[in-house]
């Protein structure tokens, strides 16, 4: 009796010693940190990110991890606000001690946390699209959005080679990326020898573009370059040159055309015509039948994921989050570190590699925003199909 | 000239909006010394009701019903505001609580609207057809703001000198103690006050939606440009409120049509201080005796 009861002492203590065995053979997860603007005025981008990253972290962990680890993800919301954010940002490096992080949205939120990241040398990608983030001053941080040259440059391309102007002038919100995209343009437009009529800009949610329409109407440009930072903003220029009886072509940029429902909403969508946008050439199509294969199983998986988020959010911009973390993942396994001068470095060598949704990805020691001018095209805003495809422009 | 007769137009029908503001600020003011501070989002609330109660295709009898129903809202929303306000004062005029008071109304509805619209902006389309003005659109919410703006100036005109309400209103713009000594209800008149300010920011937001950004944080812009229109004018001055408005959106927009839409904000602000250096009590404002 007692020999037996020795014997199951023995196998008890056997069974605790594999079972901590196996357990310490497990890699620990990996702690990342989704740092978005959940609430305050970037909260619509901010949900689709959210949907794009929970989807990425979601397919990562079940397919293993990366390099075996589980994500384990830990969320802040900045509240839109750089105070906030900083203290949000504080406790998920130093308390949390992640080691990646995704997001934000909104470029000054980012601005104001990057002496707490790039101290801990944190790997971060986000949708932000200032040129004030460069990587000497975010070293270790990437972006999925256009920046505003990379948007000047594809304008200028519409308006030079295939609308033949020769003339422009250009309208723009106050805000500092409008700003930077107003110099890019000034650049692009003295080397393609497009003459400069007039500039001018607009308060955000003004209601009122007539008095600078009828500026710019004065020097009889061939093409309006419209920079916008919102769907109702550009929907409000439109609906202004309309009512002037002014037509010129408007070669219109990135929120013209993904924001295009909210452009109609305004302004109706007989204030579009002459009007391209740019977009991501991975969300546009040609031919109806010819769909981009990617973006539309990104589309079924999302429906599947979050059917009711799938159906009221922007996918297109989801998408390019869910790239974003693909792109992280690729970056650790590929440099088999976590660190962020080591994951930013290999990214820099091997980001072009990356075949995902968006298409060819790039970034550089110079730039690290993964989307080029080369990426986009121009489209018709108001040629949507279900999901947010949108045709390109001269495709019948 | 075509385009400066553009200007004018379009700056009257903005500035009508404002001077419609302006004249909300004086009904309070006169009958309490209080600045209503949530005047701007109180406009954007009307905004948002025709936004949320009118079909996206025309119905006029519909607007035309709507309309009445939406100023009253507001005017019972504003009464509610006013008591809330006027409650922990034992004098209007000695005590300055009422400005954290209404900037914090202000606030509260700017929370309440990102709670349940997010930053999202909303708009509206009008139900009436654009106007044909030489050789251009212009949008009839213009005219129908600019008519608004004159219908409240002669209504309240009307209301403080003929009505017996209105003229106990008026005499307490003159003498708060006097007419409280006189047995005037003081502190239900100033409610009353608030209440028609009510209806005036209420049938403004809901004619001017077509043409305003209805926004969390848009308020700020006509609280701003009407509290403009209202010291340019002069404070308590009806007729000021009226002319400083159409001022205040004229200039704001011949700004940005001659120098560039960066001055269009900038130029309302340097219009008040220019008026309250050269002639600090308005426009149509009254020199007033002060006790030291």
């Amino acid at each position: 009796m007692k020999t037996l009861r020795s014997v199951r002492g023995v196998s008890f203590i056997a069974a605790l010693a594999m079972a901590a065995g196996a357990a310490s053979a497990q890699p620990a997860p990996i702690k990342a940190g989704q740092f978005l603007d959940i609430t305050g005025g970037g909260a619509s981008a901010a949900e689709a990110a959210k949907l794009g990253i929970d989807m990425a972290v979601a397919e990562i962990n079940a397919a293993g991890g990366i390099a075996g680890r589980k994500i384990n993800m830990i969320s802040a919301d900045t509240q839109t606000d750089p105070t906030v954010a900083l203290g949000e940002a504080k406790r998920l490096v130093q308390q949390e001690k992640v080691e990646l992080m995704f997001g934000p949205v909104i470029s000054q939120v980012l601005i104001a946390v990057l002496p707490v990241v790039n101290e801990a040398k944190i790997p971060q990608f986000g949708a932000t699209g200032s040129e004030a983030i460069t990587p000497q001053a975010a070293p270790y941080y990437f972006s999925v959005l256009i920046n505003a040259e990379s948007q000047a440059k594809a304008m200028i391309d519409q308006a030079g080679k295939v609308l033949n102007a020769k003339s422009g002038a250009i309208i723009s919100d106050s805000g500092a990326q409008a700003k930077s995209f107003v110099e890019a343009m000034k650049r692009e437009m003295e080397a393609r020898g497009i003459k400069l009529t007039g500039v001018q800009e607009y308060q955000y949610r003004a209601t009122d573009m007539t008095p600078q329409l009828l500026t710019l109407k004065r020097g009889n440009p061939d093409t309006l370059f419209l920079f916008a930072s919102s769907g109702e903003d550009a929907g409000n220029v439109l609906k202004a040159r309309d009512d002037l009886g002014w037509d010129p072509k408007v070669t219109g940029n990135y929120t013209v055309a993904t924001f295009a429902d909210a452009v109609i909403r305004v302004a109706g969508k007989e204030a579009l015509h002459d009007t391209t946008g740019l977009n991501y050439t991975a969300f546009t199509y040609c031919d109806a039948n010819l769909l981009p294969k990617p973006f539309g199983e990104f589309v079924t998986r999302a429906k599947a994921f979050d059917a009711g988020k799938a159906g009221r959010l922007s996918l297109p911009f989801a998408a390019a989050l869910y790239d974003g973390v693909f792109v992280l993942k690729e970056g650790i396994e590929g440099s088999g570190k976590t660190d962020g001068p080591s994951v930013a470095a290999w990214i820099e060598a091997n980001g072009a590699k990356h075949t995902g949704i968006l298409g060819p990805l790039g970034a550089t020691p110079a730039s690290h925003f993964l989307v080029g001018p080369t990426a986009l095209s121009a489209v018709y805003p108001d040629r949507i199909l279900p999901g947010g495809l949108q045709q390109r422009f001269g495709c019948k | 000239m075509n385009d400066l007769l553009i200007i004018v137009v379009h700056g009257i029908g903005v500035g009508a909006i404002f001077a419609l503001v302006g004249m909300s600020f004086n009904v309070v003011f006169n009958a309490s010394g209080i600045l209503n501070f949530a005047q701007g989002n109180m406009l954007v609330l009307g905004a948002l009701f025709a936004f949320l109660l009118l079909p996206t295709q025309p119905d006029l009898l519909r607007w035309f019903i709507l309309l009445p129903a939406v100023a009253i809202g507001l005017a019972l929303l504003l009464a509610v505001q006013g008591y809330v306000t006027l409650l922990p004062l034992r004098s209007s005029v000695e005590q300055h609580s009422w400005l954290i008071t209404t900037l914090a109304a202000s606030v509260i509805i700017g929370a309440i609207l990102l709670i349940y619209q997010g930053s999202a902006q909303q708009s509206v389309r009008s139900p009436f057809t654009a106007i044909r003005f030489m050789g251009v659109r212009i949008p009839a919410t213009y005219a129908l703001t600019t008519g608004l703006a004159l219908f409240w100036f002669i209504a309240l005109h009307i209301f403080h000198t003929r009505v017996l309400t209105g003229l106990a209103i008026s005499a307490l713009s003159q003498d708060l103690d006097a007419a409280r000594a006189a047995g005037l209800r003081v502190r239900r008149l100033q409610v009353t006050a608030f209440a028609i300010s009510g209806l005036i920011v209420g049938s403004a937001g809901f004619v001017a939606a077509p043409v305003m950004a209805i926004a969390n944080d848009s308020g700020i812009t006509y609280v701003m440009n009407g509290f403009v229109a209202a010291v340019v004018g002069g404070l308590g001055a009806n007729l000021g409120a009226l002319v400083g408005g159409v001022l205040v959106g004229m200039l704001s927009l011949y700004a940005a049509y001659e120098y560039g839409g960066e001055f269009q904000n900038l130029v309302s602000l340097a219009l008040l201080v220019v008026v309250l250096m050269v002639r600090p009590q308005g426009l149509f404002g009254r020199q007033a005796a002060r006790r030291v």
